[in-house]
């Protein structure tokens, strides 16, 4: 029996010999991951048909993990958000932003109340909320933790454990959303996207929770590549990668992150959320 | 009775549990917790799979990582619990499985990356430290008579095989077949952190709340687990063991320089990257211990010690529900012709009882806590709860299966005198010794569960990950470690202390 | 081998002495019967001299038998001859014995009319039947001396004979706890005492009766 354990270890690290010269991308959309993979599918058809090289999407569940498989060069073109992106690019010689969401460009936080607080929509940050419970999303996102702590921090002058007598991390926007609307805490704080498209769909009960206040505009998601795809896949291969993208006109495929189009990005677009990040000890 | 020093140290341990009741928080903050509760039941009423992209593929790599990994894990643990004598070796196996499958994961995701050989290792490795000791212990307990009158000369494996494997051969393999459904338990909770198995696609139900979708795979995997013992036989074993491995699916290729990074670059200090020196280190440490380190260290005994009592109240309770002196067996009947005594009713209460343990203990607590967590709002109480219902549930079956060895004399008194006078006070050993051998198991399962958002060391660890800071992370990591070595400890001297015996082979 | 010796063996229970110091030289071809009330030391004489002897080809047939319950007679008479063969070949007969062992032990069981139980586990067997395989077990693996503790306490009256008669076939030179003074005078040629951990009395059989024997228990 050890024998064949052996073998089978020896088969285990010598099977996946895909083609090297596979493409991969990642993504982690702000919302419904519902059949993720048959939907990034067909991105990954679009791009490999724009592209002409074998194109694969792999799924992951944090923003950590696509910064990883990125860093690891087990992918080599990822959809970020705007901390996780400069997280990867930070480290990744060379890489760079190719475009983002016609949307990142201006990017919002709203946070969000329950009605059992009293909080009157669109009243904005006041001394009122402190001693409420306070939700973000998942600690790596940038609209869902970056950038409302940053505006907490400057609006109460205190780190938000002081602020609320608890904070939490839901995990994702969704979440921060039925988390708020149940009551389980008083405030969170949720990409303005996802929360628009909820209510779109009818998924919110407005009557329990609303917005009580908008942040300024931030940049956000971007794709970013690896520095070394060029050589990789042959000369200006990151030049077509990014024409595909700003050429992805298919409602349906757009739908997947969700944005209306991608226009271009540089890394230089994301400089405020590296000072943000700095400030708040999230990146070193 | 108060002069018995197992009677004051379970009142100490009561007592101390209280005291951190006092300091815990407890809130359900959610405002419907109902409502959610109510949702989720629906969607175990109606469960709806066409939300998942391959299902068959989930469940087939969650089958394949398990056995896979627990093969590996057993094979290793063997051979090392025939080393187990050296103090290296005990010491190596207690280190790793003082870390929990989740946090290896999360440790080889960081070089492995989403190959097979990560989802592999996190099962393997801990096992094989769990494997070693209990298959130690299972063959310490063996007759040493039979080997001590060989023949000088007798080959020490031909002794071995002839002797003391033999002899504990039952054990063993009933033991590996009881890890085999922890290991479909740790498969599926591995894909909480992106292995492709049946929980990655339950958290992304779970997280968006489609709670049909949820309810669908929660059943599921209950089937699962549930018909272990009909398509797990000792003939097909072998056969799944050799398909499995390929059956792992491809994943990403590993590249192994990410490997010799993560060793030189990843996980040394910050300071010391930078060239900062020993006072940077020290100023770096200082507010690692001050500021996540000591209040997860301070959280995670917290909870451990209200979750242990409450595993040991609910599993003192319970097990009569599988105990013969308190419920019929079905079987009594075939057996001894008695049929007249068995009641329709008991034998109903019978089944319902032991359905209910079974589904208790086959729920990872990972799991569980992620559930009531979405229900009743962020606090210690889903925690404590998940907790204690997994681990109340393991050691109330284990002890009602113990109480089934002893005989009661023919008039012994019936019900709450039976179990007061007659069989919790010869149970109470055995049920302390499995408490504190579980002891160690509900700390490692407390820490992990901060990734969920309750601060014990594991929130802090997944945050560092989070921020990918790995040498943060490993330095808390390492600190749960040897926490919960330090648990294993205490426990074992108690247990010597009181002279409480345990069988491992009955032990989880 | 033309002796053997202990000399100023000892043997501690915790930190309690129970035997010894004491001295004893063993000649070849001897069949020594050790006599002696049960806790006098018997037992532990027998497991020094097995220490010390087991290198020597002692072969040791202690009073709680050593058998392994889940195996079959023919293997753990089997057992014995295991130091004979190449490991590979151990682990095939536990699996598929080969037919010349099974040519082998066979008549040695059937010696010891136990052949009907050979594929049967020892866990099932009667107390005399479990002792008849660990003595087969012991004849199985032949050598020089042969240690017995109480060898035939679980046989009566004619399977007892049989039993003495292969053992002491089976050895030239033999040790045996007995508590059948009759039966040690019978089939020995030197008798032992052993009271309080030392050496009461050391003469040979011939010279004895089991009257002389009686201030012993």
């Amino acid at each position: 029996m050890l024998k064949r354990l052996t073998l089978a270890l020896t088969v285990l690290l010598t099977a996946p010999v895909a083609s090297a010269e596979t493409f991969v991308f990642t993504a982690i959309p702000d919302e419904d991951e519902t059949r993720l993979q048959q939907r990034f599918q067909n991105v990954a058809d679009y791009l490999e048909e724009k592209l002409d090289v074998d194109v694969r999407f792999v799924p992951v569940k944090s923003y950590a993990a696509a910064v990883t498989a990125f860093r690891n060069n087990q992918v080599q073109l990822a959809w970020f958000g705007g901390l996780s992106g400069v997280q990867a690019r930070a480290r990744v010689e060379d890489s760079r932003a190719l475009a983002q969401g016609v949307e990142d460009a201006e990017f919002m936080t709203y946070f969000i109340a329950h009605q059992s607080t009293g909080l009157e929509e669109g009243e904005g940050l006041s001394d009122e909320m402190r001693d409420m419970t306070f939700t973000f999303g998942s600690k790596g996102s940038t609209s869902g933790r970056l950038m409302p702590e940053y505006y907490l921090r400057e609006a109460f002058g205190q780190p938000p454990e002081e602020v609320f007598s608890r904070v939490g991390f839901s995990g994702n926007h969704s979440r921060t959303i039925s988390l708020v609307a149940s009551g389980a805490y008083d405030l969170g704080a949720v990409n303005y996207t996802v929360w628009e498209n909820e209510v779109e769909a009818g998924n919110i009960d407005t009557d329990q929770v609303e917005v009580v206040w908008k942040t300024p505009h931030y940049p956000d998601y971007q794709w970013t590549i690896r520095g070394d795809v060029d050589e990789r896949f042959g000369a200006g291969f990151a030049d077509r990668v990014r024409e595909a993208l700003l050429n992805m006109e298919d409602p349906e495929l757009l739908e997947s992150f969700p944005r209306s189009g991608f226009i271009p990005a540089s890394n230089d677009d994301y400089a405020i959320i590296e000072s943000v990040g700095k400030e708040l000890g999230l990146i070193d | 009775m108060w002069h018995s020093a197992t009677v004051r140290l379970s009142l100490g341990f009561v007592a101390l549990a209280i005291f951190c009741l006092g300091i815990a928080d407890l809130s359900i903050t959610a405002h419907e917790p109902w409502h959610e509760l109510l949702r989720l039941l629906q969607g175990l009423v109606q469960p709806d799979i066409s939300a998942v992209d391959d299902l068959g593929v989930a469940l087939l790599r969650t089958l394949a990582f398990a056995f896979v990994g627990v093969g590996l894990g057993a094979a290793a643990g063997f051979l090392l619990a025939l080393a187990f004598r050296s103090r290296l070796v005990r010491s190596a196996c207690a280190f790793v499985r003082a870390i929990h499958e989740l946090f290896w994961a999360l440790i080889f995701l960081q070089f492995f990356g989403l190959h097979p050989l990560t989802g592999v290792l996190a099962i393997a490795l801990p096992y094989a430290g769990v494997f070693a000791k209990v298959f130690a212990e299972i063959l310490e307990e063996t007759d040493p008579l039979p080997e001590h009158v060989l023949p000088a000369g007798s080959g020490r494996l031909s002794a071995l095989a002839f002797t003391r494997l033999r002899d504990a051969w039952p054990h063993l393999v009933s033991y590996t077949s009881y890890r085999l459904e922890c290991g479909l338990r740790s498969s599926a909770v591995l894909g909480f952190v992106g292995m492709p198995t049946i929980g990655f696609y339950l958290e992304s139900a779970f997280a968006q709340g489609h709670y049909n979708t949820v309810g669908a795979l929660l059943l599921l995997f209950y089937v699962l687990i549930a018909t272990l013992r009909l398509w797990v036989r000792p003939l097909l074993v072998p056969v799944y063991l050799v398909v499995a491995p390929f059956c792992l699916g491809s994943g990403l290729p590993i590249v192994w320089s990410n490997v010799s990074r993560f060793f030189t670059e990843d996980i040394v200090p910050a300071p010391l990257r930078h060239g900062e020196g020993v006072s940077g280190l020290a100023s770096w440490f200082g507010d690692l211990m001050a500021h996540e380190a000591l209040p997860g260290i301070w959280h995670t005994l917290v909870l451990t010690q209200i979750a242990l009592v409450l595993t040991g109240i609910l599993a003192l309770v319970l097990y009569p529900l599988v105990s013969r002196h308190f419920f019929q067996r079905r079987f009594d009947q075939n057996r001894t012709h008695r049929s007249g005594n068995a009641k329709p009713g008991n034998r109903l209460a019978h089944l319902l009882g032991h359905g209910l343990l079974v589904v208790m203990r086959s729920t990872p607590e990972y799991l569980l806590a992620f559930i009531l967590l979405q229900l009743w709002g962020p606090s210690m109480l889903p925690a404590v709860v998940a907790l204690a219902i997994h681990n109340g549930g393991i050691i109330a079956h284990l002890v009602g299966r113990r109480s089934n060895e002893v005989n009661l004399r023919p008039d012994a008194p019936q019900g709450l005198e039976r179990y007061a006078y007659e069989l919790t006070p010869r149970l109470y050993g055995p049920f302390l010794a499995l408490l504190f051998y579980r002891w160690e198991i509900i700390m490692r399962e407390t820490a992990i569960l901060g990734i969920l958002g309750i601060t014990t060391l594991g929130f802090y660890v997944d945050s560092a990950i989070q921020e990918i800071r790995f040498d943060r992370a490993m330095v808390l990591i390492l600190i749960t470690a040897l926490l919960n070595i330090g648990v294993d400890v205490f426990a074992r001297h108690l247990r010597a202390k009181l002279r409480l015996r345990h069988t491992a082979n009955c032990e989880p | 081998m033309s002796t053997l010796a202990l000399i100023d063996a000892v043997a501690d229970y915790g930190h309690q002495r129970v035997l010894g110091p004491l001295n004893l030289t063993l000649k070849r071809g001897e069949r020594v019967a050790l006599v002696g009330k049960s806790g006098a030391g018997k037992s532990s004489l027998l497991s020094v001299m097995h220490q010390h002897w087991r290198g020597r080809g002692a072969a040791l047939m202690p009073q709680e038998l050593g058998l392994v319950a889940s195996l079959s007679v023919f293997h753990n008479v089997y057992m014995g001859a295991l130091a004979m063969h190449p490991t590979w070949y151990n682990l095939v007969t536990l699996a598929k014995p080969f037919r010349r062992d099974v040519a082998a032990i066979r008549p040695l069981l059937e010696r010891l009319s136990i052949d009907d139980k050979c594929w049967a586990r020892a866990g099932e067997l009667s107390g005399g039947q479990r002792q008849r395989v660990a003595a087969a077990r012991a004849i199985h693996q032949g050598g020089e001396v042969l240690l017995a503790d109480e060898p035939v306490s679980a046989l009566d009256g004619p399977q007892s004979e049989t039993l003495m008669v292969e053992l002491t076939r089976a050895y030239p030179t033999a040790v045996l706890a007995m508590h059948d003074v009759e039966l040690a005078l019978r089939y020995t040629d030197r008798v032992i005492g052993i009271a309080e951990g030392g050496i009461a009395l050391d003469a040979p059989s011939v010279q004895l009766t089991a009257q002389d024997l009686l201030p012993l228990y």
